[in-house]
């Protein structure tokens, strides 16, 4: 039953780079899923792996990088045993993906319509005609003023807000199942990305799209997402619903990095930090990876990999400290004592 | 250590008073570069990015102003003519009550920038890969102390690594060896070197990872505190201007839109640009569910800038009155200046 929902299911995941100076443990036994129709955001800042694990499911990682181990079931079937022919059917038609850097992902010397035409055509098997009636229609949906005229347009002649939605538009296109979407409001300005989020949210609800949002953002997690998996240093440290996690944190990690951002709400002077710099990959710390930077690390920590404990609405939190962790008792009161000691002092 | 101050040899803002006037007034400041075609043998202006547009703001003593705005609203150039890193098209920059543009000596014109310094946005690119950290900081006593001892100068920058967070051994290392929060601490050091009274921060966290820019806010905020700086803080993320700034001043295409306290800005919002710029911010909180104000197509080009006030063509508020008259920036409450027709208090 269970197996049923999931559209996609990562287990165990192993992706490693050899470059000169090292092997890079990128990915380092990632596993969680996706199930029909859901968005999900993953988290992580950068060089933590979340651009690998995407680009390990569609199997386009660069040649220097191999995913040693682990399944990528999708539809019941493991992307990492298709031969390369069946692989391309997956890419675009099943699962399709929105980069980061909408300048980069056009082609700069092709019209918007030649390069919407040629995946159309080709994959859903119909000719230019037909294939051009599609995407003007989807870049209608996607709020193109005048679609029809601004097809045979050329890139250079959008604005970046516009770019990325015809990147969105061309991946829907296809009528995908599942939208794996690679920080795609980063590049642009607040007010642009609003529009594009409000895009995205809205495509996701009406094609009923399983989405995979990858983004160092927060703010933008929270209002798109439905549930959320925590990455640091190629690992998942936590995952579950998006709401249970923003409110009740339960890895030091993902309590710091909450903590660490500055918000519209709260007023505050100090920030929290987390002390030190996000890892490296090629010799990565031993045991937890988070723990040269944890408060709470004790000597196991450097030296066994935590296991994942389960609990609630599929929570799952990779600490050895978990159960005798309150990361939050009251952390007003806490906050309020603090500033007592201070002022006595 | 002993001040830098019995190194001075002139004094030109004797004149200046501390309580009444700001430390920096920019009076109509504009700056537009020309865009010129070129032919066989001329080459003609045929129109002019107005980048900067008619600016009025100023900067008191001991205060942090936050300049926020989208991508191309002028921001960053707004600082480099605030610290003369470029000429001003029409309108003057007062630094203490003098005009840092009128003729001077060159004795004078260091004295000006020995109290004006600028930390740039990108630590991978604004340090001289080829120079070891010890010579990048001291460099600026080379150029402003040209008669000061090797030692006296080695045992400064030691001390402003110090300040940074720094260690005595990064001084032999060269910029590739550190991370970028390092490099952006040596970015400040550098500013700081020569104790100016007034730096300008041209976005100096946005490239860095929330946790790391926890780290550099919360150094900015002790140094500020250390060495009694004035702070112009340039950003477009404004959950970091809310942090850090006591005052915000809001930019939109080369103008300024609204400036006030910035308690004023999020409890008293009074032009409609910065409503909605407010509302677009994705917060990091899944409870909070938002009726936002989501702005039609892209900023205008500086080019050729909307006629009235520049924001008329996507304002949920505009009349016919926008489109020919342009607001002027009016002190509607006692330090709130707003420029709009309708405003919202």
């Amino acid at each position: 039953m269970a197996q049923d929902k999931k559209i996609l299911d990562l287990r165990n995941i192993y992706t490693y780079f050899y470059t000169e100076s090292g092997v890079v443990e990128a990915l380092d036994g990632v596993s969680f899923d996706v199930n029909y129709g859901e968005p999900v955001g993953i988290v992580g800042e950068s060089g933590c792996g979340k651009t690998v694990t995407a680009h390990s499911t569609l199997r386009i990682l660069p040649k220097n990088g191999k995913t040693v181990a682990g399944d990528v079931i999708y539809k019941g079937v493991n992307l990492l045993e298709l031969p390369d022919l069946q692989m391309r059917r997956i890419r675009g038609k099943e699962i399709a993906m929105i980069f980061q850097d909408p300048m980069t992902s056009l082609n700069p010397i092709f019209k918007i319509s030649d390069q919407m035409t040629e995946v159309i055509a080709l994959h859903r098997k119909c000719n230019k005609k037909e294939a051009l009636e599609i995407a003007i229609e989807t870049l209608d949906l996607v709020g193109i003023p005048e679609a029809e005229k601004r097809i045979t347009d050329y890139p250079h002649q959008f604005s970046g807000g516009m770019r990325q939605r015809i990147l969105i538009a061309r991946a829907l296109a296809l009528q995908p199942s599942l939208l794996i979407a690679d920080e795609p409001t980063t590049a642009l300005d607040v007010t642009i990305q609003a529009q594009v989020l409000e895009i995205i949210k809205e495509m996701q609800k009406k094609l009923g799209l399983a989405m995979m949002l990858i983004t160092h953002n927060l703010g933008v997690v929270a209002e798109t997402t439905k549930r959320v998996h925590i990455f640091y240093g190629g690992r998942v440290v936590e995952s579950g619903l998006t709401e249970d996690i923003f409110l009740d944190p339960k890895h030091p990690y993902t309590y710091a990095l909450f903590e660490s951002i500055p918000s519209l709400e709260k007023d505050k002077t100090r920030l929290e930090t987390i002390p030190g710099n996000v890892p490296r990959l090629i010799n990565p710390p031993k045991g937890c990876r988070f723990h040269p930077r944890c408060k709470y690390a004790t000597e196991i920590c450097s030296r066994v990999r935590p296991p994942e404990f389960t609990f609630g609405k599929g929570r799952r939190v990779a600490c050895h400290h978990f159960e005798e962790l309150d990361l939050h008792i009251d952390l007003e009161a806490l906050r309020e004592s603090k500033k007592a000691v201070k002022e006595e002092a | 250590m002993a001040t830098l101050k019995e190194y001075e040899t002139i004094d030109l803002f004797s004149n200046w008073d501390q309580k009444t006037q700001p430390i920096i007034t920019l009076d109509n400041l504009k700056k537009w570069f020309p865009v010129s075609q070129q032919s066989i043998l001329f080459s003609r202006v045929v129109a002019n990015i107005k980048a900067v547009d008619g600016v009025n703001l100023f900067l008191n003593k001991g205060e942090t102003l936050g300049l926020v705005g989208e991508s191309g609203c002028g921001k960053s150039t707004t600082a480099r003519v605030t610290v003369k890193l470029e000429e001003p098209t029409e309108g003057s920059v007062y630094f203490k009550g003098i005009d840092i543009f009128q003729p001077m000596s060159r004795e004078e014109e260091l004295a000006v920038k020995r109290q004006l310094q600028m930390v740039f946005q990108d630590p991978y690119s604004s340090l001289n890969p080829r120079r070891m950290v010890l010579d990048l900081i001291k460099e600026p006593f080379d150029i402003h102390y040209p008669d000061m001892l090797y030692e006296e100068k080695e045992s400064r920058v030691l001390e402003i690594l110090a300040k940074v967070g720094l260690e005595d051994y990064h001084a032999l290392r060269y910029p590739h060896e550190f991370s970028g929060g390092q490099r952006q601490r040596l970015g400040i050091a550098r500013a700081l070197a020569i104790h100016p009274e007034v730096i300008l921060l041209d976005e100096p966290v946005s490239a860095l990872d929330v946790s790391v820019q926890a780290q550099i806010l919360n150094l900015l905020h002790d140094l500020q505190k250390d060495f009694n700086l004035t702070f112009m803080f340039i950003a477009h993320d404004l959950s970091v201007i809310k942090h850090v700034s006591d005052r915000v001043a809001v930019m939109y295409l080369g103008k300024i839109m609204e400036m006030c306290p910035t308690g004023e800005l999020f409890r008293k919002t009074a032009h409609p640009y910065s409503v909605s710029l407010l509302s677009a911010i994705p917060r990091p909180d899944p409870r909070i569910k938002m009726d936002r104000i989501i702005l039609e197509g892209d900023v205008p080009s500086p080019i050729n800038p909307p006629s009235g006030c520049p924001f008329h063509p996507r304002c949920y508020k505009a009349q016919e009155i926008c489109s020919k008259v342009t607001p002027q920036l009016e002190e509607l409450e006692p330090n709130h200046y707003v420029s709009c027709h309708f405003p919202e208090i």
